[in-house]
């Protein structure tokens, strides 16, 4: 036992955690931005699951990665779009639109790595790994520095997500906006401000963080696709946003904390230690349940989460 | 920019020539984009389209599996029917049907020395009590802890197939055996074949009369009319002593148990072992299904073959023109988006508003 926690491989499994945590934290903060507007976009797992392929798919046919994320964004954001126009404008049951888009996702990133990706012989299209960008003296720094310094810049992007929302949110006059729209859209609206641009806003700017958030899982940790490759980490997200009880702080630890039971899983996989385990791999979707149980009787969720804006009701 | 310049005023009356013509208008627009999905791929859709249509319903052979691939799409199906029709949004149709093989396999284990009708009944119960089990620990849940059933049924899918593959992969693996799939189900614990020479099992004659159960039981009995009313009004219907934690775990009894059906009927009419194919989307299917047949029990069946017949119809298309018969589950999302919209179409009209907001 002393072995397997040695400081070495304690240092590993917490790098591990933060760069298996940028994505979650990207997909949980665009959902977070979205659900603070009032609206609960379910379909972030196939947004996921789209921009990971099409991230993977357009750096394979130009060779460039930011082309590849590029197209990550806007795919996720045209589902968004669908997402938006459905749940703002016809006003449709938000959870049936995710769940289509979901469906839709899963269906079409199948049908188009069938399609488009065709296997040369026995090997499998892949890709050039996105390179670490450690960053100059800070992944000097003992322990730390290799822990959160020295991975791509996606993770560091996903690490400052968090206060910049966090900024805009409570310190902005948008974000104080935003906050109304999910408790009062009709205090918006008597306002003379657009209810429905904004919510469009948080709801795109949710599907651009899940595009980008299933690139990374494609480009920015391996160099091949597979499919249904996003496994869940969609609706991790959105569990997540609600056991951070919608506020960026709280998000980040939960995200972590989903991303420390999988760096886990992954080192007890990679030793061989003799455990099943699919048991450590289901553990993060079981113990987020349990993080659901235990929520708090203040809840911040925004009062109108998932109601449709109407004036004339 | 013309953010939401439009309002949606209720019809007055909605007439069916307007419905059918919503109708479709949903069919020609998911064609069409499906189409033009096809291009993407440099096929031909017309062809593919045609190829589609006669592997699913020419000859008697493709309307055989057109049904078996149909059987665990109504049951599933109406799995989702019971529970939203309470309004309760169990999304656990996956992991349930999962279950529900699993305790059937397990069954057919534990009963092997029976008698056959002892073996195949025990395993049918199993199979529904696998499934009921989990879907009344997300009702539990929801009415005692308030965790919402659409995370907790989503989450329990992803980790029961975790469970599935360790129990392929370690426990129930044959020794010696690399495939990550059990051994065969015993003989007699198999579904009886319908026709002979064919693959149509008994599954369906058990989703038939699932179909007529639930139908009776929404329609006819005092469950049923709690269950809309629950489904209606929480609230209100709590004045009448409609109790939501008994709702709760009662439509999720039910509604688990029916698609833990739709796993005992793959396994033992289909599979013939528990492999990690098993549910093959079909309990996500099943939510499209239900939806499309407007949450009643004869449009489930309906919308179940259909779905049957483009799963069916799609191998025959990846054949003869190519096309990844993936390209029929993007069908399936695309027609409930174009369905959901023309549902929407068929009950508003579109007014444009003049005024300035």
């Amino acid at each position: 036992m002393s072995e397997f926690f040695t400081e070495t491989i304690v240092i590993s499994i917490l790098a591990a955690m933060v760069r298996i945590g940028a994505p979650l934290i990207l997909a949980a903060i665009g959902e977070l931005i979205a659900e603070r507007a009032g609206v609960i976009n379910l379909g972030v797992e196939g947004m996921m699951l789209m921009g990971c392929f099409l991230g993977f798919f357009v750096t394979f046919e130009t060779g460039s990665i930011l082309a590849g994320i590029g197209a990550a964004m806007v795919g996720a954001m045209l589902m968004s779009l669908i997402m938006a126009f459905m749940a703002i404008t016809l006003r449709l049951e938000q959870f049936v639109t995710g769940l289509a888009l979901n469906l839709l996702a899963s269906g079409l990133t199948l049908f188009w790595f069938r399609s488009l990706l065709k296997t040369i012989g026995s090997t499998q299209p892949n890709i050039d790994l996105l390179e670490k960008a450690p960053i100059p003296f800070l992944s000097d720094i003992p322990y730390l520095g290799i822990i959160v310094f020295s991975h791509n810049w996606l993770v560091y992007l996903a690490i400052l997500s968090v206060p910049i929302c966090s900024f805009f949110l409570y310190k902005t006059k948008y974000g104080l906006e935003l906050r109304c729209l999910g408790e009062n859209p009709r205090a918006i609206d008597m306002k003379g401000l657009s209810v429905a641009k904004r919510q469009y806003l948080a709801v795109l700017f949710g599907g651009m963080m899940a595009g980008l958030a299933g690139a990374f899982i494609s480009v920015g940790s391996s160099i091949r696709f597979v499919p249904e490759m996003t496994a869940g980490r969609g609706w991790l997200a959105i569990v997540i946003v609600i056991a951070g009880n919608w506020q960026p702080k709280w998000i980040l630890v939960a995200a972590l904390v989903f991303a420390f039971l999988e760096a886990f899983q992954m080192h007890v996989q990679a030793v061989g230690i003799n455990f099943p385990y699919q048991i450590l791999l289901a553990l993060p979707y079981v113990v987020a349940v349990i993080a659901l149980m235990h929520r708090r009787a203040r809840s911040r969720a925004p009062a109108s989460l998932g109601v449709a804006y109407s004036r004339s009701s | 920019m013309n953010w939401a310049k439009i309002r949606l005023e209720r019809r007055d009356e909605v007439t069916w020539a307007w419905r059918l013509f919503c109708f479709l208008v949903a069919i020609l627009g998911t064609l069409l984009v499906t189409g033009i999905l096809i291009s993407t791929a440099g096929k031909e859709p017309i062809e593919a389209f045609k190829e589609l249509f006669i592997g699913a319903f020419v000859g008697i052979d493709s309307i055989v599996e057109t049904l078996v691939r149909a059987t665990p799409l109504i049951l599933t199906g109406l799995a989702a029917v019971v529970a939203f029709r309470a309004k309760i949004w169990s999304i656990g149709q996956e992991g349930q049907l999962v279950l529900g093989a699993i305790a059937a396999y397990w069954a057919s284990i534990v009963f092997e020395g029976l008698p056959r009708i002892i073996v195949l009944s025990g395993v049918i119960c199993l199979g529904f009590v696998g499934g009921a089990l989990l879907g009344v620990f997300c009702g539990w849940l929801k009415a005692r802890y308030r965790v919402d059933e659409i995370i907790s049924t989503v989450m329990f899918n992803y980790a029961i197939f975790y469970l599935l593959t360790y129990l392929l992969s370690g426990p129930w693996q044959p020794p010696g055996d690399f495939y990550v799939q059990s051994a065969p189900v015993i003989e007699k614990a198999l579904l009886p074949n319908l026709l002979q020479d064919t693959r149509l099992h008994g599954g369906l004659f058990i989703a038939i009369v699932v179909a007529i159960i639930v139908y009776i039981l929404i329609k006819r009995t005092a469950l049923g009319y709690e269950i809309r009313a629950f489904g209606s009004n929480p609230i209100a219907s709590s004045f009448k002593g409609i109790k939501p934690t008994r709702m709760l775990v009662v439509v999720m009894l039910i509604s688990g148990g029916i698609a833990g059906l739709a796993g005992t009927s793959e396994l033992l009419g289909v599979h013939g072992r528990l492999n990690t194919d098993i549910a093959a989307g079909a309990g996500y299917t099943g939510i499209i299904v239900a939806l499309i047949g407007g949450l009643t029990p004869l449009g489930t069946v309906i919308a179940a073959v259909l779905f049957g017949a483009m799963v069916n119809g799609g191998f025959m298309m990846q054949v003869i023109t190519g096309v990844p018969k993936s390209m029929v589950f993007a069908m399936q999302a695309i027609t409930l988006l174009f369905f959901l919209c023309s549902t929407l179409m068929s009950q508003y009209r579109i007014k444009r508003v003049t005024e300035d907001v």
